[in-house]
């Protein structure tokens, strides 16, 4: 079934029709007018209102003037705004990749009838609930190669262990992917977990008595079904790649030089720390372009072309 | 301009309705600062008392982290409903507020009180706006001291360095010793930081201003200019690999063990040693690096009035002024604050060595240096900033790279 | 939370495959208390022991000081009263921004799903677009637009950002749900004369308890953690505790007190992980029962 328009009974009189139109209809209208409200004064207005910043010389205060596309050239030519482009791709590609798999492979062994399932589950969806600012902390000490594992397996007897990525300056941005990768895939790993208990029994039954192996079952069967709920996960994700700052800011401060700056940390930056509110509107606004560009085809496609019911 | 009119309405509006209530509650002062950590905490507390002794009501508003509570305070004047008095850096951090007239000038407090007469120059010249005074400022911090660690030293055999090229030797033999020659917080800030002492201590105070004031190109391209980043690259050498990422008061942990000898931090960096149970001039030492025995670069805070025409308010403002730089407030506030007085007119015998060196160099004014806060905008500092942090973690960076950067950021950073 | 559902496939005697099967989950386990355990036995040394730098060290000379001033006597400007300050603040910005952020998200999922309006789905895919701005974006306008209303920094304020910032998941979440459950259970309803509303509250909401708690788990943490919402628009008589938080661990000039900073941030995450401990059960089946089919 694929849309829901009530079929009103044909014998009614057009005149009924157009007032239970009416008497269904508005409470609709009625109920969505708020939402409606908010996207339009909220949502679009302050997108419409960080653009037409974005082509000003605003520094403190927003002012009003223009000055073209003063500050997207100047953007551009701002490598830190490139590298923090280059490593929101990086970060984002592994960051949702590794989430997917480890929160997938959580859920698929934690859903083995194991003991202490909840135990389990609770350990790995923790870290969802502790703010950033501190557990961040406690990943540059372990990361720090005079602190943490380095230090603790040269001292075990391997003098020539080496773990120095928070400091180097090529594999820094991956640390960040680690600690983030211990953030968001309990989520991942719950929701997929939820999937797994909706799938059928029935199924598992079949695949049993057909002899297929266990693993065939979850790549084959089971993943497929998966589908809206990887979904979800992947958007959950997605938004927090884009938003990435607070990881950062706590771990690495962008550094080493500038090899972890994140596009969010840009914006935040020169909105707040230095008084530059229009190149902030302009990278903020790069970067609405690019969600813009990835999502919409996927957004249309799904939730706008068809009209009514789908999943 | 549409949004002064609109704010100053509002202002009014809200004005208004506090009148009413303003008999009951007068002389009660919401302070918005960024004062949190425990030292921190303790001076504000200073404050706090004086106003409740002069008969006030000290309702304390405080928000971690400088841009948190600028941005939360500006946010709230832009709304109208502004706090009676918030924190800024001594700089440039307000001017726009002030060219929005969101601010009022404390002009005829300063001249009863011969502001001008009885602080340094910079610090009067970085609260002066339009020939008025528009901030009072509380205290200066000094920069560019160099905390270091007297049992390393005397152990080492050492003796502290007075140039920038003696302390690059003393690091060598330092290093030989098996200590961290130099402990560095090694995030973009502290980086910044310890470029600008450089600067500063080996280019010398009029480089220093032309690159940061001026935004003097030819002066960024200068054989001293080169000379000073080649050494600043050289003391890549004395820091330890651990360093990037750091926070500041792990670097200044090293020093504090014994594990490092040397640290550039600002005064501020006290409250660890403090902290740590230690004293100035005994575990360890302060002293500036330069030619010709050392400029201090000075910044600090002050507070700003935010605009009212509500006269209990006005009112509670002028006592705040009053109580902020009241001599022995002023004393006691430093002391817990790691500063100095913003008045230079006060006995500072009773503070730390470190203070008291403070003081006595500043006495003389060939000594001050404004710190970048108050030659460069906020955003020039980040672009200076990033280009730092840049060249001291590329090692393969070469000079010239870097002051194309420099000048690049001089060129666009508004 | 010990409430083992007895689901997936039967029990096994212990078999290389079992033993494969809790090594990797005690491995991952490991790997997700790593964090936990430098912070826990941070919290419990004094300071002069974490300057030595032993992080994965037991306390030599272990403490809870750090907790009770944590708890009650940090100072943060003139305020000695650690991060319970902020608390009753918080419960009191959590709970209507929950019910009514969900009730929001509910009723839109609720009329985008089973009512055919125009431009509702183009209204859905901007507010998904709109989840994918850093929030930062907004503050201004928002806090332009509030200060016009009059009831900017009072909690009501407080309260509809989040119901704002929680539409597009909220929706989302919702949306899918109800996609999942039959639709001839709403044409039932629509034959028995039911309106819009009679049909959310009588039929559609009392079968929607999985996903509320769903729902309550992912805003109780989003709002729960919020920092800068509370700070810009919550007001001084309302701020939140996070905002004591960060005024422990967020100190730009000041001196730290890591152990302190570390049982500060454990304190503050216990609300979320209680209700994702007390829900646990729920969570899990939540989800499954509605967006699965969709």
């Amino acid at each position: 079934m694929d849309t829901v328009s009530i079929q009103i009974p044909s014998a009614r009189a057009a005149s009924t029709q157009g007032r239970r139109l009416l008497r269904t209809r508005l409470p609709v209208a009625l109920a969505l007018l708020p939402t409606a409200l908010v996207v339009l004064v909220v949502y679009i207005g302050c997108m419409v209102w960080t653009v037409r910043l974005s082509f000003t010389s605003s520094t403190l205060l927003p002012k009003l003037d223009w000055v073209g596309l003063t500050q997207y050239s100047r953007l551009f030519m701002n490598d830190r705004f490139v590298t923090s482009a280059e490593n929101i791709v990086i970060f984002g590609v592994l960051f949702i990749a590794g989430c997917l798999i480890l929160g997938f492979l959580l859920a698929v062994f934690i859903d083995q009838n194991v003991r202490a399932e909840g135990a389990f589950r609770t350990v790995f969806l923790y870290p969802y609930a502790m703010s950033f600012v501190v557990t961040g902390v406690a990943w540059q000490w372990f990361l720090n190669p005079g602190l943490g594992l380095q230090k603790v397996v040269r001292d075990l007897g391997f003098p020539n262990f080496t773990f120095d990525w928070i400091v180097s300056q090529d594999m820094a941005i991956y640390t960040i992917v680690i600690a983030g990768l211990w953030h968001g895939s309990g989520l991942t790993m719950a929701i997929l977990l939820a999937g797994l208990r909706g799938v059928d029994e029935d199924l598992w039954k079949a695949a049993k008595v057909d002899g297929v192996p266990t693993w065939r079952v979850y790549t084959s069967i089971v993943l497929p079904l998966l589908r809206p709920m990887i979904v979800t996960a992947t958007v959950l994700l997605a938004t927090s790649v884009v938003k990435l700052y607070d990881l950062v800011v706590a771990m690495t401060m962008g550094g080493p030089g500038i090899a972890t700056e994140v596009p969010a940390k840009f914006v935040m930056d020169h909105l707040f720390e230095r008084n530059n509110i229009a190149l902030g509107t302009a990278a903020a606004t790069i970067m609405l372009i690019c969600v813009v560009s990835i999502l919409a085809p996927w957004v249309y496609a799904r939730y706008v072309r068809p009209q009514g019911r789908h999943a | 301009m549409r949004l002064k009119t609109r704010v100053s309405a509002y202002t009014l509006a809200v004005a208004l309705v506090w009148n009413s209530g303003a008999l009951a509650q007068q002389m009660k002062a919401e302070v918005l600062h960024w004062w949190t950590s425990a030292g921190e905490s303790a001076a504000v507390k200073v404050f706090a008392d004086q106003f409740t002794k002069a008969g006030g009501t000290w309702v304390d508003n405080a928000i971690a982290g400088g841009a948190n509570a600028r941005t939360a305070g500006i946010n709230r004047m832009v709304g109208g409903n502004p706090p009676t008095m918030m924190q800024f850096n001594t700089g440039k951090q307000f001017d726009e507020l002030v060219s929005n007239d969101l601010l009022r000038d404390v002009e005829s407090q300063a001249k009863a009180g011969k502001w001008r007469e009885i602080m340094p120059k910079p610090i009067v010249d970085a609260t002066v706006r339009n020939g008025k005074f528009y901030a009072v400022p509380v205290n200066i911090h000094g920069q560019n001291w160099l905390f270091y660690n007297t049992k390393v030293f005397a152990d080492a055999g050492v003796e502290p360095p007075k140039t920038f090229p003696e302390l690059i030797e003393a690091g060598e033999k330092l290093k030989a010793k098996g200590v961290i020659p130099l402990a560095l917080g090694g995030q973009p800030t502290w980086e910044h930081n310890l470029f600008r002492a450089v600067l500063v201590g080996h280019g010398g105070a009029d480089l220093f201003r032309k690159v940061y004031g001026a935004r003097d190109q030819a002066a960024a391209k200068s054989p001293k200019m080169k000379e000073t980043i080649e050494l600043f690259g050289k003391m890549r050498g004395l820091v330890d690999p651990g360093s990037p990422g750091r926070n500041w008061n792990d670097a200044t942990a090293l020093v504090i063990t014994n594990k490092a000898a040397m640290h550039f931090n600002g005064d501020w960096a006290k409250g660890e040693f403090i902290a740590a149970g230690q004293t100035a001039g005994k575990e360890y030492g302060c002293t500036l690096v330069g030619e010709g025995g050392g400029k201090l670069v000075i910044g600090g805070d002050v507070f700003v009035f935010p605009a009212t025409k509500d006269k209990a308010m006005l009112a509670t403002q002028d006592k705040l002024t009053e109580v902020l730089l009241d001599p022995t407030t002023q004393i006691e506030f430093n002391k817990k604050k790691g500063s100095i007085p913003a008045r230079m007119d006060v006995d500072v015998s009773s503070m730390d060595i470190c203070a008291q060196k403070s003081h006595a160099v500043l006495s003389d004014p060939a000594n001050q240096v404004e710190a970048m806060e108050l030659l460069s905008t906020p955003n020039f500092s980040g672009a200076m900033q990033d280009a730092v942090t840049q060249y001291w973690n590329n090692p393969n960076m070469s000079t010239d790279a870097f002051i194309e950067k420099i000048t690049a950021a001089m060129r666009d950073a508004s | 939370m010990s409430t083992v559902v007895p689901q997936g496939r039967r029990p096994r005697r212990i078999t290389a495959g079992r033993i494969g099967v809790y090594a990797f989950l005690i491995t991952a386990a490991l790997f997700f208390l790593l964090p936990l355990w430098i912070m826990l036995v941070t919290s419990l040394k004094p300071m002069e022991e974490i300057r030595l730098g032993n992080i994965l060290a037991w306390p030599a000379s272990l403490t809870v000081d750090a907790w009770t001033k944590a708890w009650s006597s940090a100072c943060t400007g003139l305020e000695c009263n650690g991060i319970s300050v902020g608390f009753w603040n918080s419960v009191r910005i959590l709970i209507p921004s929950v019910i009514l952020s969900i009730a929001a998200g509910a009723v839109n999922g609720y009329a985008l799903s089973f009512w055919r309006v125009k431009g509702a789905n183009v209204l859905f895919g901007i507010l998904l677009l709109g989840a994918f701005i850093p929030y930062q974006v907004f503050l201004y306008p928002l806090v332009r637009i509030f200060s016009m209303t009059g009831i900017y920094n009072s909690l009501p304020c407080i309260v509809i950002v989040h119901v704002i910032f929680g539409l597009p998941t909220m929706t989302l979440l919702f949306r899918n749900y109800y996609a999942g459950l039959p639709l001839e259970l709403f044409k039932a309803a629509r034959i028995d004369g039911g309106g819009f509303w009679t049909i959310f509250l009588r039929v559609m909401l009392p079968m929607s308890i999985p996903m509320l708690v769903v729902a309550t788990i992912l805003q109780t943490t989003g709002i729960w953690n919020d920092f800068i919402f509370g700070l810009t628009f919550a007001g001084r008589a309302n701020l939140p505790m996070t905002v004591q938080l960060n005024n422990i661990v967020h100190s730009t000039q000041g001196e730290r007190a890591y152990n302190v900073d570390m049982a500060a941030t454990m304190l503050a995450a216990l609300v979320p992980l209680v209700v994702y401990f007390v829900s646990g059960r729920w969570f899990v089946r939540g989800i499954a029962a509605g967006a699965v089919k969709g």
